[in-house]
């Protein structure tokens, strides 16, 4: 158990600045995970909190101790490659137990921990094998049973799963909920997958050129994306977002979707005309039945999810198809025109030069 | 590939068209088998035969009886014993060393690179295409001042310092294979880099160890030059100057010569013969990736 925080952290690869900036803490069991589109900076962030990369500017703190120069291996923490990173000449007993022996363990006590990791991690009857003779599943095992074996005050996961085919990482994002909550050890977790970050996530931390976006549990961040970046990455299907201008009259401010008026009370300042986006998740449009609809749109695709169907939908007001969620029995056709209801409690405004949401 | 066939006239179509490449490759291979193996097997026979036989230009008949009396006189003689020695003792630490150093060398150049290093690299590599007739003299010079001409310290100097480059060259190929994410996850399970040389990078890398002992062993204890030059006196000799040496002895002295290079020749034989299985076990190896 420890708590973690970076401060004003920056990095530098020659004269291309990585990591522009990132304050955060993590605290005491807290499982964390930076998620972001590839080559945002997830690597290397966690990389410096390992000590694996130094670190340019600004300072990294585990349980108060200020360890920014410290040597990887006395932070006490433990990594988990995407390439599991097994030693191949090394069989699946001497990998989990590595660490230990060059610790100096006596040979009895390394064999009894090697085992009570097994036994937990279900890999008992592959001690004696090589990492070549496992599965991506078993490779997985292994790497995370030698980084528990030595009890790490910080884990540090850099997308564990994605070698793995989808059945199978369902599963280990489960087991690896469920070894959190059994070790309740602080636990940084990177993927570029928002479905695995919103399943695993105490808080997640979403990351784009080396910036944080935003930071909040997953909840937060699905109800209150911070700006238009949270908004279209967090949530599968995607928030709809579409470009279109602020208005401004005695009776307040709105927008004008081809007819439709959409009113809004915004906290951020408004100006009149000003280029803005308008986000609404698909389950927040609803297929109207009554004949007093919002606004009238044409079914374009229509994919079938089994415990649900998504409509993909042309309208007069977006360029892009808008999305909506409906009950899977259903029997809309390809090209029919449909009625749409906006819940007008869960619309979002975004400014849309500086993506900064504003409702 | 493309399939050469023949254009046949017959044009019967089922008819499997004739490939003359595995015919003509194996006659081009039989031929420099043969011409490989003449020279090997001329020196096996002349060390089975008399001098008398030699002489009289039976060397190329298939031997109908052994005659021993070569190694016999090789083995009784006390100088041959001093040839061996030496060779040893210029061969074993020239290519021990050459080889450490070419490790520590090439680990760095691999996984520990700073501002420059990719230019040292190639300087050091460069050494390779200096040929040992342009040094020569220079280093006769130095050798001479430095009071190293005619010891055994002078042969191992020079082979330690040619064998660098590519000792290096070939240990730095082979760890840039090693993963990255292998020396970092040994690092946070606490390793020194050290240990991350020890038990992670070389034991990934015994299969080109292995060509680097078997090539460094038999050029070491092959070379005829460096000894050539540096040595002078009987006792300081190499095997190779040995065998030279023994015509001076005896008029004509094929047999024993023969006898002396078939024993000169089984050290590098047995050193190819012990590190083979470990190319073998390196190649299965080889997929260090998951
Ligand atoms: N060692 C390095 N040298 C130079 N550039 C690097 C290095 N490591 C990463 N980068 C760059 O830093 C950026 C962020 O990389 P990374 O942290 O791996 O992204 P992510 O893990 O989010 O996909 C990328 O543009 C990448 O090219
Ligand atoms: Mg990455």
């Amino acid at each position: 158990m420890a708590e973690l925080v970076l401060n004003n952290i920056k990095k530098s690869f020659g004269d291309i600045e990585v990591i522009k900036g990132v304050d955060l803490k993590v605290s005491h069991g807290e499982f964390m995970v930076f998620v972001g589109p590839s080559g945002c900076g997830k690597s290397t962030m966690l990389r410096m909190i390992s000590g694996l990369e130094s670190v340019t500017e600004g300072s990294i703190h585990i349980d108060g101790a200020d360890v920014t120069h410290e040597a990887p291996s006395k932070r006490q923490l433990a990594m988990v490659f995407q390439s599991y990173a097994l030693f191949p000449h090394m069989t699946v007993e001497q990998n989990i137990g590595f660490g230990l022996k060059l610790a100096k363990l006596p040979k009895k006590e390394i064999e009894e921990k090697v085992a009570e990791v097994a036994r937990v991690l279900k890999i008992t009857d592959l001690l004696p094998r090589t990492p070549r003779q496992l599965s991506g599943g078993q490779r997985q095992r292994v790497a995370i049973g030698r980084s528990i074996i030595r009890h790490p005050k910080i884990f540090l996961f850099d997308e564990p799963l994605s070698n793995l085919d989808a059945a199978l990482r369902v599963q280990m994002r489960l087991e690896i909920l469920r070894l959190h909550t059994r070790l309740k050890t602080t636990m940084v977790y990177v993927t570029h997958d928002q479905v695995e970050a919103m399943t695993l996530a105490d808080r997640i931390v979403v990351f784009n050129h080396g910036k944080i976006e935003q930071s909040g549990p997953p909840i937060e961040l699905y109800n209150h994306p911070a700006n238009i970046f949270v908004a279209g990455f967090i949530g599968a299907p995607a928030m709809n977002l579409i470009a279109t201008t602020l208005s401004t009259d005695k009776q307040g401010t709105y927008i004008d979707l081809d007819g439709l008026r959409l009113p809004f009370n915004l906290k951020a300042n408004a100006v009149d005309k000003m280029s803005v986006t308008f986000g609404i998740r698909s389950e927040h449009l609803e297929v109207c039945t009554n004949d007093s609809p919002d606004f009238q749109a044409q079914v374009e695709i229509i994919e079938d999810l089994g415990s649900e169907s998504l409509l993909y939908l042309q309208t007069n007001f977006s360029t892009e198809p808008l999305t909506v969620r409906v009950s899977p029995e259903n029997d809309y056709r390809t090209g029919q025109k449909i009625g749409i209801q906006v819940d007008k409690s869960k619309m979002h405004i975004f400014d849309t030069e500086t993506g900064r949401n504003m409702s | 590939m493309a399939d050469i066939q023949l254009p046949h006239g017959t044009g019967a179509p089922s008819a499997k068209p004739f490939n003359p490449w595995p015919v003509v490759i194996f006659i081009i291979l039989s031929i420099l088998a043969v011409l490989f193996l003449a020279p090997t097997v001329g020196v096996l026979f002349s060390s089975i035969k008399t001098t008398k036989e030699i002489a009289f230009g039976r060397l190329w008949d298939f031997p109908t009886s052994v005659y021993w009396g070569n190694f016999a006189d090789i083995l009784s003689n006390p100088s041959v014993q001093g040839y061996f020695v030496n060779t040893l003792l210029i061969t074993v630490p020239a290519t021990v060393i050459s080889i450490t150093l070419g490790i520590l060398n090439g680990y760095v150049f691999a996984k520990l690179p700073f501002r420059g290093s990719g230019i040292l690299f190639l300087v050091i590599i460069s050494g390779m295409f200096f040929p040992p007739q342009v040094i020569l003299i220079p280093l006769f010079r130095l050798f001479n001042g430095l009071h190293l001409i005619d010891t055994l310290w002078s042969v191992i100097f020079i082979h330690i310092a040619m064998g660098i480059p590519i000792c290096t060259l070939l240990m730095r190929n082979f760890f840039a294979t090693v993963p990255n994410a292998l020396r970092e996850a040994a690092i946070l399970e606490g390793a020194s880099e050290w240990q991350v040389l020890t038990k992670i990078a070389l034991p990934l890398s015994l299969p080109a160890l292995a060509v680097l002992v078997t090539l460094q062993f038999t050029w070491i204890w092959n070379d005829f030059l460096w000894p050539l030059i540096f040595i002078q006196s009987d006792e300081k000799r190499t095997v190779m100057l040995g065998i030279v040496n023994l015509k001076g002895q005896y008029s004509v002295a094929w047999g024993v010569q023969g006898a002396l290079s078939l024993l000169a020749s089984l050290p590098t034989l047995i050193v190819f013969l012990f590190f083979q299985k470990y190319f073998i076990k390196g190649m299965t190896m080889g997929a260090v990736k998951g």
